[in-house]
């Protein structure tokens, strides 16, 4: 029983060990519950290949139309996708304010006050508290 | 789904009036109410050597594992969740001239070719959680901002590598040593981004549990979960597991670079907490996890049988101490049944826990479920703080039962 459970893992493991270099093989090491692999152990190694790449999915940028999107997307999305906006949920402009400003004063965005001010109206207008409505069910 | 409640939780109220926040939490100020819906609809993504995860952001990337790969004990390497803090993300490494450099305040500055270090050092494995400052956040009432994750921004693993102690003892930290900061292949965007370069204090780098990984679940780390090193700090939050680690550095003085000054600073307490409208004043570095107990099964939304028995199970960690005890309440916390433990898999891993019950009323029902460790400590029926870090509440989950 307890040498069944051993093969399990071990091909469980040798299953993982393929699928990082072809994500076709994902799906392969099946339900590992029930595993007890103590800390320790040695798992089966496989040596690296010499060269490895990816290539990154692009993903389309999504702002919404408004008054201060092209000042939004030249300044953020030099660092970071929109999507660090529109994954957040609704904040007070005073919330999307202090993001800006955070910006600003620890990374170094490159805006003036003007254009943070725009941004922020368009944070506002887009992610803002009059939202919190929809929020929820 | 995870709304504030306040009812339940002996020994909370002691705690909420040591601290004094009691006032910030009355459940009518809470305009959260958990479900993470921005502007844009929360959808799954393929990135290269992984299965579909939830997005978060695409540049940099922020990947969340979906619950259902925690019904495994160990987290696959195509399913584990993905975080990055600067976008310029290494996506090449040429393992023939890789090199990872140990220097500073040593007697030997050193620099290992990826052979060198398998070749020269004793290769140790671990199981260990990694789980993200910020997994959970999206569950904060209020909201706040960063990463809005669920319960995916966590994975378990078998961890292989070498320690970071046999490392340091090869270049001879000299004497006066005070921080070990460590960097990877990530670049900012642009200069006036600080790097991200985390640290440990010279005693906690030396402890026996903290290594550098070349391998997870037995095979090289994905690229985007930090080929070819990571750097592994069993207990603590990832934050510090440095992906593809390619710098140590031997400060004799406390670093004070802003991803440990400024970024990732929790309130001065054990479960990092604060009020909204009490900030706390006093803030650390953070550190090690809280105690953390999470629903695997049911899903929330999930629809159970009346009178079917159901498994309900999910899993249980901390900070090493381990897990000692997990309870299960169907009646909204007024009683608590004992779990039943998995065998353990390692001070840091997921405990598995299983629980046994036969609904027996139709309609939404909540279970809530709770962890103590072999140190007591347990877990908060409120808890929140401006960074969404460090979660460590009482959860629940709602299931239909027809």
């Amino acid at each position: 029983m307890k040498s069944a459970a051993a093969l399990v893992v071990v091909v469980a493991l040798a299953g993982a060990a393929g699928c990082s270099r072809r994500s076709s093989a994902a799906g392969r090491n099946g339900d590992m519950a029930g595993m007890n692999l103590p800390a320790g152990s040695s798992p089966v190694s496989e040596p690296f290949s010499p060269d490895r790449a990816i290539s990154l999915p692009h993903d389309e940028p999504f702002a919404p139309p408004g008054p201060g999107r092209d000042a939004f997307v030249t300044a953020c999305v030099v660092c970071h996708s929109t999507r660090y906006i529109t994954s957040q949920p609704p904040f007070s402009r005073d919330t999307w304010k202090g993001i800006v400003q955070k910006m600003i004063d620890s990374y170094g965005a490159h805006v003036t006050p003007s254009q943070a001010a725009e941004i922020v109206s368009y944070l506002a207008a887009t992610n803002g508290a009059h939202r919190l409505g929809d929020e929820g069910e | 789904m995870s709304r504030p409640f306040d009812r339940r939780g002996r020994g909370m109220v002691t705690r909420r009036a040591i601290l004094g926040l009691a006032a910030g939490f009355a459940p009518g100020l809470l305009p959260g109410r958990g479900e993470g819906a921005g502007v844009d609809a929360r959808r799954m993504v393929l990135f290269p050597e992984k299965r579909e995860l939830y997005l978060l952001t695409d540049r940099p990337p922020q990947l969340e594992t979906p619950l259902h790969y925690f019904r495994q004990d160990l987290t696959p390497n195509e399913a584990f969740f993905v975080r990055w803090h600067l976008a310029g993300i290494p996506t090449h490494v040429d393992t023939r001239t890789f090199q990872l450099v140990v220097n500073g305040h040593v007697q030997r500055p050193l620099s290992f070719s990826l052979d060198g270090l398998r070749g020269r050092f004793e290769p140790v494995s671990v199981i260990a959680v990694a789980q993200c400052s910020g997994n959970s956040r999206s569950l904060f009432a209020p909201r706040v901002p960063g990463g809005q994750w669920k319960h995916g921004a966590m994975g378990n693993a078998l961890w292989t590598g070498v320690r970071l102690r046999d490392l340091l003892d090869a270049a001879g930290v000299r004497a006066g040593a005070v921080d070990v900061c460590f960097d990877g292949l990530d670049e900012p965007p642009l200069s006036s981004v600080p790097d991200m370069v985390k640290s440990l204090a010279v005693e906690h780098a030396r402890d026996a549990d903290v290594m550098v990984a070349y391998e997870m679940n037995g095979a090289p780390l994905p690229m985007v979960n930090g080929f070819p090193l990571r750097l592994v700090v069993p207990g603590w939050y990832a934050t510090y597991w440095i992906k593809a680690l390619s710098r140590i550095t031997v400060l004799n003085r406390a670093f004070d670079g802003y991803w440990m000054a400024k970024a990732y600073r929790v309130p001065n307490n054990p479960e990092g907490i604060e009020a909204p409208d009490h900030l706390a004043v006093d803030t650390v570095p953070i550190s090690r996890f809280t105690v953390r107990s999470v629903f695997v099964r049911p899903e929330p939304e999930e629809q159970l049988s009346v009178g079917r028995p159901y498994e309900v199970e999910g899993v249980a960690f901390d900070y090493g101490a381990g897990i000692r005890r997990v309870e299960v309440s169907v009646d909204g916390g007024f009683h608590w049944m004992d779990a039943r433990l998995d065998p353990e898999l390692g001070r840091y891993s997921f405990r598995r826990w299983r629980y046994r019950w036969s609904p027996s009323v139709r309609g939404q029902q909540r279970l809530l479920v709770r962890a103590t460790n072999h140190d007591g400590a347990g877990q908060l029926t409120n808890h929140w703080n401006r960074g969404g870090y460090m979660r460590c509440i009482v959860e629940d989950v709602q299931v239909n039962v027809i």
